[in-house]
């Protein structure tokens, strides 16, 4: 017989505890807030009924902020206080947001900024004073806490929020900055695909990998993801900055200009009729296979054969960067499990069959692909909150660009390479190039290619008070931690000596987005180049290491040499030192070869003296073991 | 910073031979960061916090050197005291250099275009054959302790994986990606 349970009088039985825990996507052009209420994850509604927020602040002399559709309404009244795509701006300074401005698609930032500080955060000039992205972005973030606040009926104790998984550190920051502002307890940045992923994840219990194909407005993700017995494991990550819906729109719009015969679109508002039409058709062969198009007194028929051939570059450009993720883990095309769908833009039936044809299967589509994000982003919240059991289930993610050094040369040495599941701690020693150096600078940069001038700068500091020594006799330990939101410190000891110095990575600007996909792009492109401005970085270091060894030793020992094979050995530095400013790596290289030609002499004379000096003072095995 | 004591095998529990169990390998993992990682330490003091960071970067790198195979392979041989940074002229073999130089000529040779697509797939297969088989004698090698020998393997799996990843390149490039 079952026993009954009976309990202390005056003591209620333990309920567990519901903390109040909320996923926010904290998108470009539309925001979400999602949080569990009964037992399913969703996303929550204003009074009006729509879940979707625009992005989108206006600022008003008297009255507070307006935020979402009603700053929105405000954009075509009033543009100059009514910010738009503050997101693009997070991590930025504000000549990084006029060299976007400079490239065709930021259009959108026609604010007034402060002048007077260019190098650091920016801010809009509106009637409401100075507003920095972050600012904009926390009265976004204030809005969607308070709906959720409203709709949940209690205080939120923390949030997670999600980036693109190309945000570099300072647009991390910046992100968790302005949660921080209206008071939310960050619990996690989370990657918008690893979000993606997880909505699908739990509901269905899936075991295998996972492509997380996201087509934004404007920018293109892939991620592919592992999920075994409830841990997902990010294993690579890829992408395209400057390609996303907006870029199907405009095949179509150019189709409709050539076969209307309207030729150069200058006049703003027929620009904007034209991509109206554009996007109508778009819309409309998502469920027909034909559509007619009125637009400026022509009339013409648009099919979905018409936008296949149209689109097949883009679609082909989506498809590639499967192709490259899936290799840079190592996976076939076959052992893909599941492809989650996230962006408006994936709703059309060319990429849908695109990616069934390349996967050998359809992709999953259960989920609202403008929701996925923010559902997995609470459930992520609802676990770290500590509603759900903690064996659920557990995220591992991976940091998105390759960290590094900068060392002599300007070459790039990568300490954590990209695709590096985090957390990660990664050290690396280094050593002085200069005899009696004590000080040592250390450039932390972000990228791909093996060149500093070509990677993202993330900062510099320096290690000072080492004492002095030969070159190459110190030791210098240089440790990276990037811990499990993807923000990175590093740190540098002198191992001697135990001098410590250390610098958390927060850069006051960041990566654009286009910057992004030209470092990638470069990396790939540029591989080949690379390398030769490598061996050039290598042949000038290897080149001014005999120069200082040669005059060094010339300093000490110079009565070895007659007036002649000085005469030789200083003419051949002279040379070297020209082709090193001047000349290309072969040349510097020959010259070095010269250069140990004309002292070889000289080297092997010091060598008898010194091998003579030593074995008089020093035992035997101290020069064997010195000598190997 | 934190130390561990074991070395990476008897960290994730498991039999300390160059050909292990992935499967088993990848479980223990996943099983000790549900424990260890941050995400478990949300709400912790913040030293406990930090604590967390430092274990699961740890597993991290554990991991990471163990489930790959030339990495797996350097981390045995340092584990014996053997420093694999250094290369002497006798580890490398004249057959080895001449392979490698056969090999290197046959990716040189193929043109620049998508029409080695093919041709650099049987390459590719040959040099996985060749790092397969070299997997194989190096776990040989290294049960009978003939270490020497087995460093000796390691650096040509290392020639090998170098090439691997340059036919990788010439493919991506050919595919223009």
């Amino acid at each position: 017989m079952a026993l009954l349970q009976i309990s202390e009088p005056g003591s209620k039985p333990e309920k567990p505890l519901h903390r109040l825990a909320v996923g926010i996507d904290l998108g470009t052009t539309n925001s979400l807030v999602a949080a569990s209420r009964t037992s399913v994850v969703e996303t929550l509604a204003d009074d009006s009924g729509s879940h979707l927020l625009p992005s989108v602040v206006h600022y008003s002399a008297e009255l507070e902020p307006l935020v979402g559709q009603r700053a929105l309404d405000k954009l075509a009244i009033d543009p100059a206080n009514t910010i738009i795509s503050a997101k693009r701006m997070l991590g930025k300074n504000l000549l990084d947001i006029q060299a976007d401005r400079d490239t065709n698609k930021a259009t959108t930032f026609l604010y007034q900024f402060n002048r007077d500080n260019s190098d650091s955060i920016p801010q809009i000039l509106t009637v409401a004073g100075l507003k920095s992205p972050v600012q904009i972005s926390a009265d976004i973030l204030g809005t969607l806490s308070s709906r959720a606040e409203s709709v949940l009926g209690g205080k939120l104790e923390g949030v997670v929020i999600t980036v693109p998984a190309y945000f570099n550190d300072a647009q991390r920051q910046q992100t968790k900055e302005a949660a921080n502002m209206v008071g939310l307890n960050v619990l996690r940045l989370l990657n918008e695909p690893t979000a993606a992923a997880v909505a699908y994840g739990l509901d269905t219990n899936d075991q295998g990998k996972i492509i997380i194909f996201d087509l934004g407005g404007g920018t293109f993700d892939v991620s592919l993801l592992s999920l075994q017995r409830g841990v997902f494991e990010v294993l690579s990550t890829g992408g395209d900055t400057n390609l996303g819906g907006d870029d199907f729109d405009r095949v179509i719009m150019d189709w409709i200009c050539a076969e209307a015969g309207l030729g150069e679109i200058t006049d703003s508002k027929l620009f904007a009729r034209l991509r109206n039409a554009a996007i109508a058709a778009k819309h409309s062969l998502t469920d027909m296979d034909v559509v007619e198009i009125n637009c400026e007194n022509w009339q013409g028929v648009f099919n979905r054969a018409k936008f296949i051939e149209l689109s097949a570059d883009l679609v082909n450009r989506t498809i590639n960067t499967c192709r490259r993720v899936i290799r840079d883990a190592s996976v076939s095309v076959d052992e893909i499990d599941n492809i989650v769908l996230v962006g408006g833009a994936t709703r059309m039936p060319v990429i849908q069959e695109a990616v069934a044809e390349f996967f050998g299967k359809r992709a999953l589509t259960e989920i609202d692909p403008d929701k996925v994000v923010a559902i997995g982003a609470g459930i992520q919240a609802d676990v770290l909150i500590g509603n759900k059991s903690a064996k659920d289930f557990l995220l591992l993610d991976v940091n998105p660009l390759s960290l590094g050094i900068e060392t002599m040369g300007e070459l790039v040495e990568k300490i954590i390479p990209r695709n590096t599941t985090i957390p990660v701690a990664r050290a690396q020693e280094f050593t002085t190039f200069k005899d009696n150096q004590t000080v040592m600078s250390l450039h932390v940069v972000q990228g791909e290619r093996e060149l500093v001038s070509d990677c993202r700068s993330l900062a510099r500091f320096e290690l000072r008070e080492i004492p002095p020594m030969v070159a190459g006799a110190a030791k210098i330990r240089v440790s990276f931690q990037v811990d499990a939101d993807g923000l990175l410190s590093v740190s540098a000891e002198e191992l001697s000596t135990g001098i410590i110095a250390e610098i958390q990575v927060k850069p006051s600007f960041g990566l654009s987005a286009d910057a992004i996909e030209e470092m990638l792009q470069s990396s790939q492109e540029n591989a080949k180049s690379d390398m030769e401005a490598r061996s050039k970085g290598e042949a000038r270091l290897e080149a001014q290491q005999l120069i200082e060894a040669i005059a060094s030793a010339i300093e000490v020992d110079g009565g070895l040499l007659n007036e002649k094979e000085s005469l030789l050995i200083k003419t051949a530095i002279e040379e070297l030192r020209r082709a090193k400013t001047e000349g290309g790596s072969v040349e510097i290289r020959d010259l070095t070869e010269e250069l140990n030609r004309v002292s070889g002499n000289f080297a092997a004379r010091r060598m008898n003296l010194h091998i003579g000096t030593a074995l008089r003072g020093e035992s035997i095995d101290v020069i064997e073991s010195s000598s190997d | 910073m934190q130390t561990i004591n074991k070395n990476y095998f008897q960290l994730f529990s498991i039999p300390e031979i160059y050909q292990l169990d992935i499967g088993l390998l990848g479980e223990n993992y996943r099983g000790m960061q549900v424990e260890m990682h941050p995400d478990r330490f949300v709400n912790a003091p913040e030293e406990e916090k930090m604590r967390s960071v430092q274990r699961s970067s740890a597993l991290n790198q554990a991991y990471d050197t163990l489930k790959d195979p030339l990495k797996r392979a350097g981390y045995m041989l340092e584990l014996q005291g053997l420093n694999v940074e250094q290369v002497s002229q006798h580890d490398l073999g004249i057959d080895l250099l001449m392979e490698q130089m056969n090999l290197r000529e046959s990716l040189d040779k193929l043109p620049k275009n998508e029409s080695a697509l093919n041709a650099l797939n049987r390459l590719k297969k040959e040099v996985l054959e060749k790092l397969n088989s070299r997997e194989e004698s190096f776990s040989n090698m290294f049960m009978d302790s003939e270490l020497a020998t087995a460093k000796k393997i390691f650096h040509e799996m290392q020639f090998l994986q170098k090439l691997l990843i340059e036919i990788n390149q010439g493919e991506e490039q050919r595919l223009g990606y």
